[in-house]
């Protein structure tokens, strides 16, 4: 059976329905564009519906927390990486993109007294000041206001269980955006897009280390493959982000996410297979530095026969007085993951009474789409960017670099979301069609694969690249690992373009997942390549085989990497403005302090531990009330 | 264990035995897990929805032994049968066709709150609802999504959306009505979109079961049919 093909004209194609893809469509719609937004899922269905639903909000409990401080906060936790102009957008717009969540039905508890959303009682791992906000009903609660924006979006349209194959793109000089080549799987046919602007915000690529992942099995990296394939810049992809605290076992809960360093209290610690110490201060640690400590230890021959390590948070609650407050703490800031935790690992676990035994997962990709803080395409000063492309969300680069801090990406998505939104529409009205035979080629191509092949299934070749991503090229590195990596990408890229695909017109699974799986082909192949570039270990970036990146002695700089015309790769560095030393150096002054002097706590007799502890609980969550741990129990025994 | 996998090609059902290899002694694998197995070992161009594995995106439910399940959350036992939820159309193997439940809504709720203040807290009930992730378990023995399969023919508009409401839909208006930050015309288009779905199928109807646990007839049929 022929695939047919459908022509429609918008003036922006948003990729992805979740927490950025909804609020571009809802700004380009807003800004008078006809809108189609474009989803594999159904709409809502992304990594914001299945966070914790904790949001940076600037301001929210400190006044000190000014726009420079969060964005220099931003730049110096990224390792000085990410790109000033854009953390400072990030900081301008994070109070007014949470409204607009807010207007699309996300309702927050108050805080009478503050007259605003209440905010967490610490100030999570790498933050320097309290404020993220959190959300009953975690991530969902998000994804109803998401859903919201576009199901009711006026000027918007949108399609679900569809594909977006690849952009199509016109360059006379001046590369620009001229539509996308979609598969809707739902009524077995190709469209052929015609629009001048495209928003990327098709999310991540955790599944490409599936199944250590705690990420939506749809983020095969279709993002960046598709940014790439459409001669855009990639930014930052070496830096993967890898959850320290996850789920090793039982296998159904592989890989999901156990626990945050933000939330390991006052007296959590990590410790290897034989219970020696491994990092301490763990709440005042990022991702990055946990996930590396415990990485480099299973290295070392210390880990667990999982390959993880031991998170105790046992001092927590063995303290008489402080100890019903970390529970309240716990089980309030994390209900959905504690009610995983419990059915994973029993009432026992949940309660802090015993170890958890605990490895990193991929949840979060910092580099991507190189953009501006326009979100729009941006490339080196003597190359041109693609007019007309745009992204936001996890398929961006440039917001976080090295490493991001909780709770951030739910503010990403809303705050570069409207502004790549507003963009789009903007570059619309600028724009003339281009000419319906550029898109030819691309749809003869995918009409070929119908129908193709007689040798692999693409998903068995899917599950050969996940083992492989994880082994070389996960959270930890080696230059041989890395070339090993690119061999077998090279082998499978081989083998998928022969790969078995039906001919089934609805539907057809053996085509998706071959067209997923050339999308985590290019991805990894990015990833890969960013890696090799960077030999010593910087931030989520881990090379066994080389030294450690001082923030202070070198010279920050982004790996780009991009597909020239002729096929081949390209990788270059674009050095970043670093912070002034003595800024940087009262930075790292101020995170060094705080870590001695929670050493300092921790060594105190129990008796004055346990009362400096209980102080600070009660100075940010008021006094315990008889009955409140039954309360917070009950909330996780919900989720 | 052997389970039957019914397969959804070319219009058909196709059953299909299975044998799931476990991953280790005593394993109680979910549902999820098999599907996972089939599609690299024997079934490999098997088609099913999952997103988080953890209950919370809404998107994996399948029928087991004809009851919609979450499948990263339903242990599957020898013998049990697989197949697409049998409340919506079956595209492919355990693939539903969902699109035309949620776009019923489109033009009902508002586009956006426009109220000055948005600091004011929202009750227990509001985010009761609030919980809901989509899973469509809801629509298993509806009366009023029935209706959108009388006489044989899918009842759809234009859009595609389906004629005919569901407690899926009916949750979105009822939370609505539920927020504080709604006005006035907003909760009464809600009640008037409610009636216009069918909630007169609910008058006589035993209630609803939600697959994570909502309590639907006390939170959203019944203050709804109060006002009916």
């Amino acid at each position: 059976m022929a695939i047919e093909t459908q022509w429609h004209d918008y003036d922006v194609v948003v990729i992805g329905s979740g927490g950025a893809g909804s609020a571009a469509a809802h700004a380009a719609a807003e800004s008078g564009a006809r809108v189609l937004v474009v989803s594999k899922d159904p709409i809502g269905c992304s990594d914001t519906k299945i966070s914790e639903g904790i949001i940076t909000l600037r301001g929210s409990a400190e006044d000190a927390d000014t726009r420079q401080v969060l964005s220099d906060n931003l730049r110096v936790a990224g390792a000085d990486l990410p790109d000033p102009e854009i953390t400072d957008a990030f900081a301008a717009d994070s109070r007014d993109a949470y409204d607009w969540i807010r207007r699309q039905g996300l309702r927050p508890d108050i805080d009478e007294e503050r007259g605003g959303p209440q905010t967490v009682p610490v100030a999570f791992g790498g933050h320097t000041h309290r404020r993220s906000v959190v959300h009953r009903n975690s991530g969902v609660a998000f994804s109803h206001a998401h859903w919201n924006a576009v199901v009711q979006g006026a000027g918007i349209d949108y399609l679900e269980d569809t594909w977006v194959l690849d952009l199509v793109t016109v360059d006379d000089g001046d590369p620009c955006v001229a539509g996308a080549v979609i598969y809707d799987a739902g009524h077995g046919e190709l469209l052929a897009i015609r629009a001048p602007s495209v928003v990327i915000a098709s999310g991540g690529l955790g599944t490409m280390y599936f199944p250590k992942t705690d990420t939506m099995r749809g983020n095969t990296g279709d993002s960046y493959a598709l940014a790439l394939r459409a001669g855009a810049d990639l930014v930052d992809m070496e830096q993967v982000q890898f959850l320290p605290f996850c789920i090793t076992y039982p296998p159904s809960y592989e890989g999901l996410i156990a626990s945050e360093p933000g939330v390991a209290g006052y007296l959590g610690v990590l410790r290897d297979a034989e219970g020696k110490l491994l990092l301490d201060g763990l709440m005042l640690r990022t991702r990055a530095e946990c996930a590396a400590a415990m990485v480099r230890a299973v290295n070392e021959g210390r880990g667990t026969e999982r390959g993880g390590c031991y998170l105790d948070l046992t001092a927590n609650v063995a303290a008489p007085r402080s100890g019903p407050y970390f529970e309240v703490f716990l089980n309030t800031t994390l209900s959905k993951v504690m009610g995983t935790v419990r059915q994973a690992m029993g009432r026992k676990a949940t309660k802090c009474q015993e170890w958890w035994e605990v490895r990193p997962s991929a949840h979060y990709c910092m580099g991507g789409v190189r953009v501006g803080p326009d979100a729009a395409a941006k490339t080196d000063e003597d190359r041109a960017a693609v007019r007309g492309l745009f992204s936001a969300g996890q398929a961006m680069g440039g917001v976080f670099g090295a490493n991001r801090l909780g709770s951030t990406a739910l503010s990403e998505n809303a705050v570069f979301g409207i502004r790549a939104g507003h963009g789009a529409a903007a570059v619309a009205k600028a724009s003339k069609p281009a000419d319906d035979a550029v898109f030819t080629p691309l749809l003869d191509g995918y009409r070929g694969l119908f129908g193709q092949g007689s040798a692999d299934a693409p998903a068995c070749l899917v599950r050969e690249l996940q083992e492989a991503c994880w082994e070389h090229i996960g959270p930890a590195r080696t230059r041989s690992g890395l070339e090993t990596m690119l061999t077998k990408i090279a082998e499978l890229r081989r083998r998928c373009s022969e790969a078995t695909v039906s001919c089934e017109g609805v539907w057809n699974q053996s085509f998706i997942d071959r067209v997923e799986l050339a999308s985590m082909l290019d991805t990894a192949e990015a990833v890969a390549r960013a890696a090799l570039t960077r030999e010593d270990s910087l931030g989520a970036h881990v090379r066994l085989d080389g030294g450690q990146t001082s923030l202070l002695w070198s010279r920050p700089w982004s790996a780009v990497v991009r597909r020239d015309a002729a096929d081949g790769w390209g990788v270059v560095k674009a050095p970043r403005k670093g912070t002034p030393f003595l800024q940087l150096l009262a930075y790292l002054y101020r995170d060094r302090k705080r870590k001695v002097a929670l050493r300092l706590l921790r060594s105190l007799p129990l008796r004055w531990r346990d009362a400096v502890i209980e102080g600070r609980y009660r100075a940010t969550m008021g006094p315990l009330k008889s009955g409140d741990e039954k309360v917070a129990e009950a909330q996780v025994a919900e989720a | 264990m052997k389970v039957e996998i019914v397969l959804h090609r070319d219009g058909e059902d196709r059953p299909v035995t299975y044998e799931y290899q476990p991953r280790e002694e005593g394993e109680r694998p979910m549902v999820l897990d098999l599907l996972l197995q089939a599609q690299t070992s024997e079934i490999l161009d098997l088609s099913y929805r999952y997103g988080c594995r953890n209950r919370a995106c809404g998107l994996c439910t399948v029928d087991v032994n004809g009851r919609p399940r979450l499948s990263c959350r339903a242990r599957v036992k020898e013998g049990d049968s697989i197949s697409a939820q049998g409340t919506l159309p079956v595209l492919r193997d355990m693939i539903g066709r969902r699109d035309g439940i949620a776009r019923q809504l489109r033009g009902h709720l508002p586009n956006a709150i426009l109220a000055n203040d948005l600091n004011v807290a929202a009750g227990d009930d509001f985010h009761a609802l609030t919980a809901c992730i989509d899973c469509y378990a809801c629509l298993h023995d509806c009366p009023m999504h029935a209706r959108n399969f009388r006489d044989g023919e899918e009842q759809r508009d234009d859009g595609n959306a389906y004629r005919w409401g569901n407690p899926f839909s009916l949750l979105k208006l009822q939370r609505l009505r539920l927020d504080p930050l709604a006005s006035e015309s907003d909760r009464v288009g809600a009640l008037e979109t409610a009636r216009e779905l069918g909630l007169d199928a609910c008058v006589d109807c035993p209630g609803c079961k939600c697959g994570i646990g909502i309590d639907l007839k006390g939170k959203v049929i019944a203050p709804l049919l109060e006002q009916l």
